[in-house]
């Protein structure tokens, strides 16, 4: 589904991406852990085409299509989708329109008709109750004073609604307490299928509890320099990253 | 310039409103007598192929009784070379007295606004709440706003502030919302109308809402 070869990202001249490797299949979950500063976000970041961000070499490939020529807005309608650290909050910019939007944009892409306003609310009860969404949020203006829990279970919501193939969880796990990232988990993990894959981006060790990886990758310096099994999120909690500096 | 000049005065206990969109360069100066209401919208929303609209509107009310209330909402979205120039003065000569400001301008290409605002408490007039905010969008290098706040207050027992900011579209959001799906042209059309947002509400007619919208829609694009 998704293959990244030898990239190299910068950020107002800095390198931060330096020949980053990998390759992810359809209906596999990957987790990239890493000490602060290694570039988990930009990853993301670079991969979803947030301007701020210079791809200087190497290229990344997303369902036989070549994923840096397209726009921020045509990656996501090709299917990928990235759950914000922080959500942004956009003030007079109610919830119901911003994914009425992003829904009929997306099926526009795809050839698909517009949804009416009946189906398209009817969708919306559907996803709210898939991910314990509170009705009393879709009211409101987007993320506009939501709790750093009920941001995150925006995200989720919105990844069901726009139903996509690659879903980039980005430190979905900061600022969670323990019930709220069981009920993130649970949404995620019920919107997984065998055509979908996910990349899981974390410092700790506790989501992967709940969001169960078929490989844990470390990202140090720009680069992936180990690869293993969920065991290896577990000896990373205990031992730490101290085995990169041997 | 000669301007054409209006003056009346509301009558004790009396509301009015007064809407001007898109109306020529006027001067406006209103006297409220006790316990009288007033609603001002001034808004620009000229046609983007409108090239040479240039507007100067001024609104002075004056509070010379006790329990008036003002509310002036100002709103202008403008392209090309258009101007709006909108220059409010409220004086409240006597206490009790409420007013409030809000004005938002939205300015692309090389178009020119101003917002000029007094807001004067007479050192008798105690007891007034009076606030003012004036936010600013450019959406190009070339456009150019002017806000001048002025504020003189001499009573010490009032509640006044008031608010300037120019600045952009908030690129965060923008790129929020094309991760989601949404097209850049959609994503800024979706900011803007938000940002008006709170104008629009204060219109009295739920018709004209629409129809100011579809316009603002429209002229985006």
């Amino acid at each position: 589904m998704l293959e990244i070869k030898n990239l190299h990202a910068t950020i107002a001249g800095k390198e931060i991406l330096k020949g980053l490797n990998l390759t992810i299949n359809e209906g596999e979950v990957h987790a990239i852990m890493g000490p602060n500063g290694a570039g988990k976000s930009t990853l993301s970041n670079v991969l979803t085409g947030h301007p701020a961000y210079t791809v200087t070499a190497g290229e990344v490939i997303f369902r036989g299509k070549n994923l840096l020529e397209m726009s921020p807005e045509e990656r996501a309608r090709e299917g990928v989708f990235l759950s914000f650290q922080y959500p942004v909050e956009i003030p007079g910019v109610s919830m119901v329109n911003f994914m009425r939007t992003a829904v009929n944009e997306k099926r526009q892409h795809e050839g698909k008709p517009a949804l009416s306003a009946t189906e398209f609310l009817k969708l919306m009860r559907e996803k709210k109750s898939l991910v314990g969404m509170d009705n009393k949020l879709t009211k409101r203006s987007v993320n506009e004073g939501f709790s750093g829990g009920e941001k995150k279970r925006n995200e989720i919501f919105q990844m069901a609604m726009l139903e996509p193939c690659l879903s980039i969880l980005d430190e979905t796990d900061s600022g969670l307490d323990i019930d709220a990232l069981r009920i993130v988990a649970e949404g995620v993990n019920a919107l997984k299928t065998p055509h979908t894959a996910s990349i899981v981006i974390t410092h700790y060790q506790r989501l992967l509890d709940y969001i169960v990886p078929d490989f844990v990758h470390v990202l140090a310096d720009g680069k992936i320099v180990r690869t293993g099994g969920k065991e290896l999120a577990l000896e990373l909690e205990e031992k730490g990253y101290a085995f990169l500096n041997e | 310039m000669l301007n054409n000049s209006i003056q009346y005065t509301i009558p004790a206990g009396e509301k009015r409103e007064l809407l001007l969109i898109n109306e020529p360069s006027i001067n406006y100066h209103i006297v409220q007598e006790e316990g009288s209401s007033l609603l001002v919208h001034v808004i620009a929303l000229p046609n983007p192929k409108e090239q040479d609209y240039a507007q100067h509107t001024t609104i002075t009310v004056e509070h010379n009784a006790a329990n008036c209330r003002t509310e002036i909402y100002g709103l202008a979205l403008l392209h090309g070379n258009q101007q709006h120039h909108l220059t409010t003065s409220v004086l409240h000569n006597v206490g009790e007295g409420y007013s409030s400001q809000l004005i938002k301008f939205v300015l692309d290409d090389a178009s020119k606004a101003s917002f000029k605002g007094e807001l004067k408490i007479l050192p008798d007039a105690q007891h007034v709440e009076a606030y003012q905010t004036n936010r600013n969008i450019l959406l190009s290098r070339q456009a150019d706003m002017v806000t001048e706040p002025q504020l003189e207050i001499y009573a010490d027992d009032v509640k006044a502030s008031h608010g300037a900011t120019t600045g952009q579209l908030d690129e965060s959001a923008l790129f929020y919302m094309q991760q989601r799906c949404i097209g850049r042209e959609s994503a800024r059309k979706l900011l803007l109308c938000a940002f008006f947002d709170d104008v629009m509400r204060t219109l009295p007619d739920e018709q004209m809402q629409e129809n100011l919208l579809d316009k603002i829609n429209e002229y985006i694009g």
